[in-house]
């Protein structure tokens, strides 16, 4: 039975049809700057048919569910993703703070004060390698001059220049470990939020889905922020099961499963000065790609060569020039004294005694020769000597593989840096073809929807009009 | 492939991005003339550029030992000089102090020889930069000692230095002499300047004899002792003269090839770390061209949509 009342009803299920559809176009407009939100569709059809002589005949459309737009696939390819390019990023963030901690860069500035290196028109700032070669120049100058106590305090301030530079440079590359397990702490302090969030939408997700019914599209795009948030920090896997919940787990350890954090991570002391991340559960956790994971890997790796490096060209420094020295005589014939006590760039220090009495330094071959220059000479021909410690290297061609070694390090960064971006765009651009909100599109609807409606309001007003002649017929 | 809306300010700003790193890095490149500042930026031209400084580096110290070298031997070359003036005049003594000359005479010369010696101690002891150049190694202190009879007379003079020499490098593996030893009787070792036993050549004690002969009016041992001990005294300083004449020349062309050595690390070290500044800027001004064109086209587009045209 259908007659007016059923074409009044049907206007009026029309109308709300096409009101539901203008709120999902304004819900969509509203969003379409929110870079998480995945547009949402009014899915329509037509209700149910009533019986008639006729056959089963229409009873106008109705709504019966808001779809969100996505491609759970490309979701997954983002996640790995962003998990490398966090991976990435973290490696060129803590390989650039050790390059500049390391000082070495080129620089049109001439730097010495005695000028040395103005000739070569460009020089390096003031850095290890600079300080390096100004010592052995010291000692040039001293085998020109051995009995000269003002070259010996030359030489001495030279030598307090380097070790100073020494210092100053391991303290800052030690500042950058520092900050790196700064990072490391914060990012696990994110990522232990991020479990909790995401927790938290898995039971707010199934609650309200088993309520009404349908999908929880906006907390479902909240949830995938927060993985994707997590994969950046870490590498995570995610698994939904039935009820449309996510389990994670990071490296095979579960951390999320339905609405409980099975497990938080935490940074422990590995006990040889490193970090290891291991579950609040004890288990250690290998992680394979996100900020957390690529600032790890600088620490144990690029920086902890970087000071090894470091250490090893200041004991071997120490080695030499001692050896030497200790054979060598000093003004008043002594001999035995080392030049340079500690064997750590940190702890490398010039010998106190020579410092309060420059006569001590040994530059003379023989005792009592005081214009004997052997000592001095031979140290001066050190800075250009092949030493079986360095893999046969002078000490400055060691310096400056170690300042190679790490440029490269992070030019290769910065090149995955770039190629991850390429990627990651290319993917998010993907989704944002599938997913994005247009403009233009939701106007298209706000029109179409609004002229459906003005269509079936004219259906209820045509439908009253008729009504009235119905009732007007009595008359 | 749909576009949706932030599809167009999303590549626009990752756009504008890449054009403004460009742009930064040109700019940069372009303001300092240089192509290479950190490691990262070229790690294999970096490590050939720290090579070359350390190359620079070492030259430069290598020029400043050839320049002190050269002062030192200036200074070397003066006083063997005036040691040969010296010897001259006592060599021109010894043949006149013949028979014909009177006792008075002979003393006058013998006082005048006396001073000679003096001055050759004098000589003897010349400093450079607070080191005494005729001492061997033991260059702190003066080398020849003098000793006086109660006349005030010369005995003897000691030399108290010894015959070492010590070296300075004025390129790698090449090293020059600090010192002329001023008495070697070792037998080994660079030659002394005013006796070596060698030679047989003693300055002092060849002097001394003169100076006694002449106020013994002994001609005849003048005549065959001092005249050719004399005249052999002043051959080897001779020989010296020569020798360290030819240690000047040698930095001199060590100095030559030290500065055209400095001139061609400069160049290879611009070469590696200096931008090309007619590339660089080409390349600058095509970027900013790219910036421009992708503001103007972003401009345009970002503020249309459907909704302009719908009432």
């Amino acid at each position: 039975m259908s007659g007016l009342y059923g074409t009044l009803n049907l206007g009026t299920r029309a109308l709300q049809t096409q009101s539901k559809g203008l709120s999902v176009a304004g819900q969509n407009l509203a969003n379409v700057n929110n870079p998480a939100y995945s547009r949402q569709r009014l899915v329509v059809q037509t209700s149910f048919t009533l019986p008639s002589t006729l056959g089963p005949q229409g009873t106008g459309v109705s709504a019966i569910a808001i779809q969100r737009i996505h491609d759970s696939l490309l979701d997954r390819q983002i996640q790995s993703e962003v998990s490398s390019s966090g991976y990435w990023s973290a490696q060129q963030n803590a390989l650039r703070q050790a390059q500049t901690g390391l000082g070495e860069a080129l620089g049109s500035t001439t730097s010495g004060a005695d000028g040395t290196t103005a000739t070569a028109g460009i020089s390096s700032l003031a850095s290890l390698g600079n300080d390096l070669s100004g010592l052995f120049a010291e000692f040039q100058n001293l085998a020109a001059t051995p009995g000269s106590i003002t070259q010996r305090s030359a030489l001495l301030a030279r030598a307090r220049n380097l070790t100073d530079q020494f210092h100053r440079t391991d303290e800052r590359l030690s500042q950058v470990g520092a900050s790196l397990d700064q990072s490391v702490r914060s990012d696990l302090t994110e990522a232990n939020d991020l479990l909790a969030s995401v927790a938290k939408l898995n039971e707010q997700i199934r609650r309200s889905e088993t309520a009404t019914g349908g999908t929880a599209n906006d907390l479902r795009d909240r949830r995938q922020e927060k993985i994707e948030a997590l994969a950046r920090l870490t590498s995570v896997d995610s698994f939904e099961d039935t009820d449309g919940q996510f389990s994670l787990s990071v490296g095979g350890e579960v951390l999320v499963s339905g609405k409980q954090v099975v497990a938080t991570l935490s940074a422990q002391d590995d006990g040889n000065g490193g970090l290891q991340i291991r579950t609040s559960t004890g288990n250690p956790v290998a992680l394979s790609g996100g900020s957390i994971q690529g600032t790890l890997e600088v620490r144990g790796g690029a920086l902890a060569t970087l000071r090894g490096d470091l250490d090893r060209l200041a004991g071997t420094l120490a080695t030499e020039v001692n050896a030497l020295h200790r054979n060598g005589f000093n003004l008043s014939g002594g001999t035995g004294a080392d030049f340079f006590t500690g064997t750590t760039a940190a702890g490398l220090q010039v010998n106190a005694q020579l410092l309060s009495n420059p006569s001590l330094i040994q530059a003379s071959g023989t005792a009592g020769a005081a214009g004997d220059n052997q000592t001095a000479l031979a140290l001066a021909r050190l800075g250009n000597q092949s030493l079986a410690s360095l893999g046969g290297q002078t000490l400055s061609e060691a310096y400056s593989q170690t300042v190679t070694s790490l440029g490269q390090t992070l030019a290769n960064a910065d090149t995955q840096v770039e190629d991850q971006q390429l990627v990651g765009n290319l993917l998010l651009g993907k989704r944002n073809a599938t997913s994005g909100v247009s403009i233009d599109e939701e106007m298209a609807d706000l029109v179409k929807y609004q002229k459906a409606f003005q269509a079936s309001a004219k259906i209820v007003s045509i439908v009253d009009q008729m009504l009235d002649e119905v009732i007007g017929l009595k008359r | 492939m749909r576009v949706p809306s932030n599809a167009f300010p999303t590549s626009l700003v990752q756009q504008l991005n890449t054009l403004n790193n460009r742009q930064n890095r040109l700019q940069s490149q372009a303001a300092t003339g240089q192509k290479l500042q950190w490691a990262a930026d070229d790690p294999a031209a970096m490590q050939r550029a720290l090579d070359l400084q350390q190359a620079s580096r070492t030259n430069t110290q290598y020029g400043k030992n050839i320049s002190f070298l050269q002062e030192r031997t200036t200074a070397t070359v003066s006083s063997v000089r005036s040691l040969n003036t010296l010897l001259d005049r006592a060599n021109e003594i010894a043949i006149l102090a013949d028979d014909t000359k009177s006792p008075d005479q002979l003393r006058h010369y013998a006082t005048e020889i006396d001073q000679l010696i003096r001055q050759a101690v004098q000589t003897g002891n010349s400093r450079h930069r607070d080191e005494y150049l005729f001492a061997g190694t033991r260059s702190d202190q003066p080398p020849f000692v003098l000793g006086e009879d109660a006349d005030g007379n010369v005995q003897t003079v000691t030399y108290q230095g010894n015959s070492d020499v010590a070296e300075l490098e004025v390129a790698r593996n090449s090293t020059v002499s600090l010192q002329v030893p001023g008495t070697n009787t070792s037998g080994t070792g660079a030659p002394g300047l005013f006796g070596d036993s060698r030679s047989g050549s003693d300055v002092f004690a060849h002097l001394i004899s003169l100076r006694q002969h002449l106020t013994a009016g002994d001609t005849k041992a003048i005549a065959t002792v001092d005249r050719p001990a004399l005249s052999n005294d002043e051959d080897q300083v001779l020989f010296r003269l020569a020798e360290v004449g030819a240690s000047q020349a040698r930095l001199e062309s060590a100095s030559t090839t030290n500065a055209n050595l400095n001139t061609q690390f400069r160049e290879s070290l611009s070469e590696v770390t200096d931008a090309d500044l007619a590339q660089t800027l080409v390349e600058l001004s095509a970027t900013q061209t790219a910036y421009r064109a992708a503001l103007q086209s972003g401009a345009n587009l970002l503020g249309v949509s459907l909704m302009d045209y719908l009432r």
